[in-house]
């Protein structure tokens, strides 16, 4: 095993924030979840005795008659901003001093260098060009990515939740982040830097990344396994195999939208556009860890093959 | 989380109650560290040249503290010298004898010129200014009435009454004086031109005093050796008000930054620092050779660009010196740093303080490498044959079609309606005509060149074609099998061939001889043949003996084995003359020509430099081995000796070797041509059918520069990472010492292993070639830092070629300081053999004449019929060989002498004064005389006194010596050649002439003229007739 060059890696300056991306997001995902229950309990109390939950709390501690029943931001809130700004200063002061900008050599353009990796936080998109093509992994699917973001505010019509911490009141929402963000953009970014080594091949932790190293793998399209040749037999098997995909899909999240009284209460509050543009992003969502797992575990490249595009 | 109490205790509200303080002045206090820690960083840490500023500064000032005293001492001593006190003591008369002028002049003008114009010149300047300011004023004034204002107001500033309080001087008591403005510019310039003469007056008075003194400082500088107690003094001075600071070197034009004096601070300093002298750090060392930075003045070449590193990097060591993974010019090792020379000198192939890289260059070529790998400038004779055989071919075409033309040219006036345009059509016809005559006068010069170069065109190796009638047949595979094991110091490497392979190529190799027969020669005198082996000259190339035994060059074969391989007849042919092939060879047809060739045109099967040209289609033919070796003109018995005298040479009976009886066997041959393909043998021998072969290696031109990505360390990339050794410099000097060592570990074909064979090099020989490697890089620099001279340097750099090239050091002394080969044998060890070394050509530029130097490296014999002796210096057993150069060569050789010694180009001979008859007589008389005894030791041309004599003949003199040199050389040789037999101090001056020092005959007395001079006079009018 070659731990050193797992070390090399860890401690390459450009991927100080990744490694620390291993274990700070675990870390403020337990956080998060650890006051997300305890809020769920005092939910509970509250909901459990009406004298209690009709007199003022404070959302995320149980009120006591002699606290004031709100706080002012100065300087209560503040302070602790303030105190957070001075430890992220000196910390990016001795990153500064002790880690210096990750300069390599001059460029050479006759000479590609292998392997070739974007900034880190790009890593997860370039990761995606194993599973789609350029046109999508590229342009699509970061629109999508972005235009989606930007589009939950307007989704989401689940009122409670807001200002704090809970997991029972937004299942749905967190379940959705645990698997979007954590689930494929975190896992694709660590892939693409600490599993992704020379020739983009995978190289499990502790294997020395050998430029000559050769692998066998003959990647297949979905219509090569029936057998179909003809462009317009490609593009209709394909059109009908993505289809297919998009309705059970959509059939699975429509379940997942209704799974609980709780969240066919929130599904009730929806409109039909709503509806649909939530349907539409995870669907597409969804496609990623669908192709991830055609294409490392049944070496399958594309399921729906067209001249112009595929899928 | 606390269950919520059924009654609400006393607890404080967390977010009120509490204050945070404590984490806020721990985080404060952490903050506050980091901005000191930055600071430091900031000022110190990332500044390390700061501490050795500082330690440098302690240690110089102790180094000059010591050394002061020391120079001190020795100034004194010098000081001393009666010589030196004379000169100071005339020095300061001097200047006692004008002192009083002297201090008359500097009175009046510091009391009484300085004081007035400093007065005068102040309201000067303020009134010039107002009217300057009025004038601009009225210069750009709008309108006529303004103008006519601004102009009465210049008028009033200049006839205003300046008043100008003197003061009191030497001259007279202060006074008021009134001016008006050109008045009081007048006298401002009367009162400075009196001073300006004062000045003058003083320079002059001074005159004999300052070179006086100058003469001293002189005298004391040049006995010095070194710097005087002040300037030592001015050093100190200098530390004393160190400013700690980065010293860099900035040129703008190549966006050179170069920090390394910031650390380096002694590099400059024109004292000689050791690193003892500086505290044992080495970084404060002088640099080790301030000559080389005298030619290389740091402020416009920079340090980087010889040595490389990073020259911005002040942070740390590591990163000035380059030494990183991603700094793409690391410093140069010590071993290699000659590497830096090259990216400027490629064209030189000797650089006089380079010795290790002029040895990699030298084996690049002589080992062979330049058989495989392409090298601009090296071995460039093939690439230019073809280019040229190219434009014959299309200006015989475009000949062939202007001869058409013309036809239809003809035919079209024939036919044209009007007599203009037949006319112009007839007209257009002649000038076809005649710029096809041009065309010949350009094929003429082409065939000239392709001569030229066929000559020039040399292999590494010997030819193939020749083993049949040249080689024993069992010895072939033998030697294929280990070549080092045969003759350690061979230049033909060891290839990794298997049992197979070695077969087929050895069947190949002697099935593709030429067919020839030679006649049988007797047998001849073995101890006659050792004795002209150690004297003619064989030894400054060849060698004989093993270890310890070795004796003589390394340029050419060790023979100690050679009777085991060659035949007896092939050998007596070679020694008579190596350069004759058993077939010519036609680059044209691409084939050796038979006799049947000449047969059909009629013509005797003859072909050397002489006969050049096929008879099937008159191109010119390759009709010389390609080999360097020249003919030594023995005769036939003379060669004969040699050889049996080489056939003796064996440590094992020829009939000892295992039959080889595949040799013959067609089938092998048949595999065996691809595997002499494969293995590029073709790059250093002539074989048969494979004349025109590429090379079969990478070029390595730019190889220094080539991405460390694109050099395969194959499975060795990790190790090479982790032991240091990812590099060019590792990269090459493990290919060099064992070539199949990227294929450690791989798994291949036989065919697709790494083809290149182990040369046996010695650690020093890869060092030099890693150091010749690693300096060929793509320049970033612009052409004019590239040492590419037009004028006599580009002879020298041009000459070296073709000394390097015939070994011609081998013999004579080219360069001060050399030792020729023939020097160190035993043999010449003793006095008379001294006597027998071959002519020093240091200064051989201005000795000879060129035409005459052309002509004898034409033929040394300088003679038509007796080829069998020296033309110059009969008396030398050691002969100076017919080398067969191309003219090109001779050129480049003559340029090359007359360069090395700054003669004029072209060399014109001076005219010499005829003697009159009184002259002549007298001359004749001192030639003769006792004291000059000229004919005693120069040759006559009488067989058997030149038997006995050591310098060469008279009558040579008019057409070969250039007389200036010939005076030069009377009056002192053994200035120009230590050691000569020639007398020293023949001559003695006397006013301006040169007399001569012994007795002289008869009539000199009233002989008024240089006696050096009539003797030179006399030389160059010598006659046959004189000698007897």
């Amino acid at each position: 095993m070659d731990w050193h060059q797992l070390w090399v890696i860890l401690s390459t300056p450009d991927n100080i924030p990744i490694a620390s991306l291993l274990l700070l997001v675990p870390f403020y995902a337990w956080y998060g979840f650890r006051q997300a229950l305890a809020n769920d309990r005092l939910i509970e109390q509250l909901e459990a005795d009406p004298v209690l939950a009709k007199t003022h709390h404070r959302k995320t501690q149980p009120w006591q008659p002699h606290w004031p029943k709100e706080v002012h931001v100065w300087p209560y809130l503040l302070k602790v901003e303030f105190l957070a700004a001075i430890i992220v200063t000196a910390i990016l002061f001795v990153w500064s001093i002790t880690l210096n900008a990750p300069l390599e050599e001059p460029s050479n353009p006759s000479l590609t260098m292998n392997p070739s990796k974007a900034p880190w936080y790009f890593l997860g998109l370039q990761e995606m060009l194993v599973y789609f093509d350029p046109w999508m992994a590229g342009v699509v699917l970061p629109t999508l990515i972005i235009v989606g973001l930007m589009a939950i505010p307007y989704m989401d019509v689940n009122p409670l939740g807001n200002g704090y911490y809970t997991y029972k009141q937004r299942k749905f929402a967190i379940w959705a982040f645990c698997i979007g963000f954590i689930g494929l953009w975190v896992l694709m970014v660590i892939i693409g830097t600490f599993i992704r080594g020379p020739g983009w091949m995978w190289f499990w932790p502790g294997m020395t990344w050998d430029h000559n190293r050769l692998i066998f793998e003959v990647n297949r399209d979905l219509h090569d396994l029936v057998g179909i040749t003809s462009i317009w037999g490609k593009a209709v098997f394909g059109a009908l195999a993505v289809g297919l995909y998009f309705v059970l899909a959509g059939w699975a999240v429509h379940k997942i939208i209704t799974l609980t009284e709780f969240s066919r209460k929130v599904y009730e509050r929806m409109t039909l556009l709503q509806y649909l543009a939530l349907q539409f992003f995870l669907v597409f969502m969804l496609l990623l860890p669908v192709k991830i797992v055609l294409r490392l575990l049944f070496r399958i490249k594309y399921l729906w093959v067209t001249p112009w595009f595929n899928i | 989380m606390p269950d919520v109490p059924s009654q609400p205790s006393q607890q404080q509200d967390p977010i009120t109650s509490n204050s945070l303080s404590l984490p806020l002045l721990i985080a404060t206090l952490v903050m506050m560290l980091t901005v000191v820690w930055a600071l430091v960083d900031e000022v110190y840490l990332m500044r390390p040249w700061k501490g050795y500023q500082k330690r440098f500064v302690e240690t110089y000032k102790a180094y000059l503290q010591r050394a002061i005293p020391e120079a001190a001492e020795r100034e004194r001593a010098v000081r001393e010298d009666p010589e030196y006190q004379r000169l100071v003591r005339e020095a300061e008369a001097a200047q006692q004898a004008v002192n009083p002028q002297i201090a008359e002049i500097d009175r009046e003008v510091s009391q009484i010129l300085d004081p007035q114009i400093a007065v005068l010149n102040r309201v000067f300047a303020e009134q010039r200014m107002k009217v300057s300011a009025l004038v601009y004023q009225l210069e750009k004034a709008s309108s006529d009435s303004s103008k006519q204002s601004i102009q009465e107001e210049i008028e009033e500033a200049r006839t205003e009454i300046l008043r100008v309080s003197m003061p009191a001087t030497a001259a007279g008591p202060g006074e008021r004086r009134e001016f008006q403005y050109a008045a009081l510019e007048a006298e401002l310039e009367r009162l400075k031109a009196r001073k300006a003469e004062l000045q003058t007056q003083r320079i002059q008075l001074l005159a004999n005093a300052t070179e006086l003194r100058r003469k001293a400082d002189t005298y004391l500088r040049e006995h010095l050796g070194g710097l005087t107690e002040e300037q030592m003094r001015g050093l100190q001075r200098q530390v004393e008000n160190f400013r700690v600071e980065i010293k860099q070197i900035h040129i703008a034009d190549i966006d050179l930054v170069d920090r390394c004096e910031s650390c380096h601070l002694a590099i400059r300093e024109p004292l000689v620092l050791t690193a003892e002298d500086m505290g044992g750090e080495r970084a404060f060392t002088s640099h080790p050779r301030p000559e080389l930075l005298k030619i290389h003045d740091p402020e416009r070449f920079g340090c980087s660009p010889c040595h490389n590193g990073n020259g911005r990097a002040t942070s740390s060591v590591v990163k000035g010196h380059g030494r990183h993974r991603f700094w793409l010019w690391p410093l140069y090792a010590r071993e290699n740093f000659e590497a830096g020379c090259q990216q400027c000198h490629t064209r030189d192939r000797y650089l006089p303080e380079a010795t290790t890289l002029n040895e990699g260059k030298f084996l690049y070529d002589h080992r062979g490498c330049v058989g495989c790998h392409r090298y601009e400038g090296y071995d460039t004779e093939p690439e230019e044959l073809l280019a040229v055989q190219q434009e014959i071919l299309q200006k015989e075409a475009e000949k062939r079609n202007n001869l058409l033309e013309v036809e239809r040219t003809i035919a079209a006036a024939d036919r044209a309606e009007t007599n203009e345009e037949a006319a112009a059509l007839y007209a257009k016809a002649d000038g076809l005509r005649v710029a096809s005559s041009g065309i010949d006068a350009q094929l003429e010069q082409l065939d000239a060149r392709v001569k030229n170069l066929l000559l020039e065109r040399k292999k590494v190796g010997p030819s193939l074609k020749e083993v049949r009638v040249k080689l024993r047949k069992e010895w072939l595979p033998v030697w294929l099998e280990n070549p080092h094991a045969f003759r350690p110091s061979t230049r033909m490497p060891r290839f990794r061939l298997d049992e197979d392979q070695k077969q087929a190529i050895a069947a190949f190799i002697w099935q593709s001889g030429v067919n020839g027969r030679l006649p049988a020669q007797p047998p001849g005198n073995a101890a006659n043949g050792k004795e002209l082996f150690e004297t003619r000259g064989c030894m400054g190339c060849h060698s004989i003996g093993e270890g310890d035994a070795e004796v003589g060059g390394t340029f050419a074969a060790n023979l100690s084995r050679v009777g085991e391989k060659v035949n007896y007849d092939y050998l007596v042919r070679w020694i008579r003359n190596p350069r004759e092939r058993t077939a010519p060879y036609c680059p044209y047809e691409k084939r050796d020509l038979t006799p049947e060739d000449y047969a059909r045109h009629g013509l005797p099967y003859v072909f050397d430099v002489d006969h050049t040209l096929c008879p099937n289609d008159g191109h010119e033919l390759q009709v010389q081995q390609m080999t360097v070796m020249p003919n030594l003109r023995l005769t036939l018995q003379e060669a004969r000796d040699i050889a049996t005298y080489l056939m003796s040479q064996k440590q094992q009976e020829p009939a000892d070797y295992p039959p080889a009886p595949y040799l013959d066997d067609p089938a092998m041959k048949a595999k065996g041509l691809p595997l002499v393909r494969h293995f590029g043998c073709a790059g250093c021998h002539e074989i048969s059918g494979l004349e025109e072969e590429g090379r079969i290696g990478t070029e390595l031109t730019k190889e220094g520069s080539k991405p460390i990505e694109r050099l395969d360390f194959a499975l060795l990339t990790h190790e090479a990472e982790r032991e240091g050794w990812y590099n060019h410099k590792g990269f090459f000097e493990r290919k060099l010492e064992n070539p199949a060592i990227y294929d450690t570990g791989k798994v291949k074909e036989p065919l697709e292993k790494l083809r290149m064979p182990n040369f046996n090099l010695s650690p020093r020989e890869i060092t030099a070639l890693t150091t010749f490697l690693l300096g060929s890089v793509e320049s970033n620099f612009p052409e004019r830092y590239f040492y590419a001279p037009e004028d006599e340097r580009r002879d020298i750099q041009e000459g070296w070629e073709v000394v390097l090239k015939y070994n011609c050091m081998g013999c004579h002394v080219v360069r001060i300081g050399q030792r020729s080969v023939l020097m160190d044998l035993p043999r010449y060890q003793s006095p008379d053999w001294k006597e027998q070394l071959p002519p020093s050509l240091i200064g051989e530029g201005a000795r000879v004449n060129p035409q005459w130097l052309a002509a004898f490296l034409q033929n040394p014999a300088l003679s038509e019929t007796d080829l069998n002796r020296n033309g110059v210096r009969p008396y030398l057993r050691a002969r100076m060989p017919t080398f067969y150069f191309s003219q090109g060569e001779i050129l480049k050789l003559i340029r090359f002498f007359e360069a090395l010694s700054h003669q004029p180009e072209p060399y014109i001979a001076p005219e010499v004064e005829p003697l009159t008859p009184v002259e002549r007589s007298l001359a004749r008389a001192l030639f003769r005389s006792q004291g000059a005894p000229c004919l005693e030791c120069h040759a006559t041309g009488d067989p058997v006194h030149d038997q006995r004599a050591t310098a060469p003949n008279f009558l040579l003199a008019k057409s070969r010596l250039k007389p200036e040199w010939t005076k030069r050389w009377m009056l002192d040789p053994s200035m120009m050649a230590p050691g000569t037999a020639m007398p020293s101090g023949l001559f003695r001056q006397e006013g301006n002439r040169w007399v001569f020092a012994g007795p002289t005959p008869p009539g000199f007395a009233q002989y008024t003229k240089d006696h050096a001079d009539l003797l030179v006079r006399y030389i160059f009018e010598f006659t046959a007739a004189e000698q007897q």
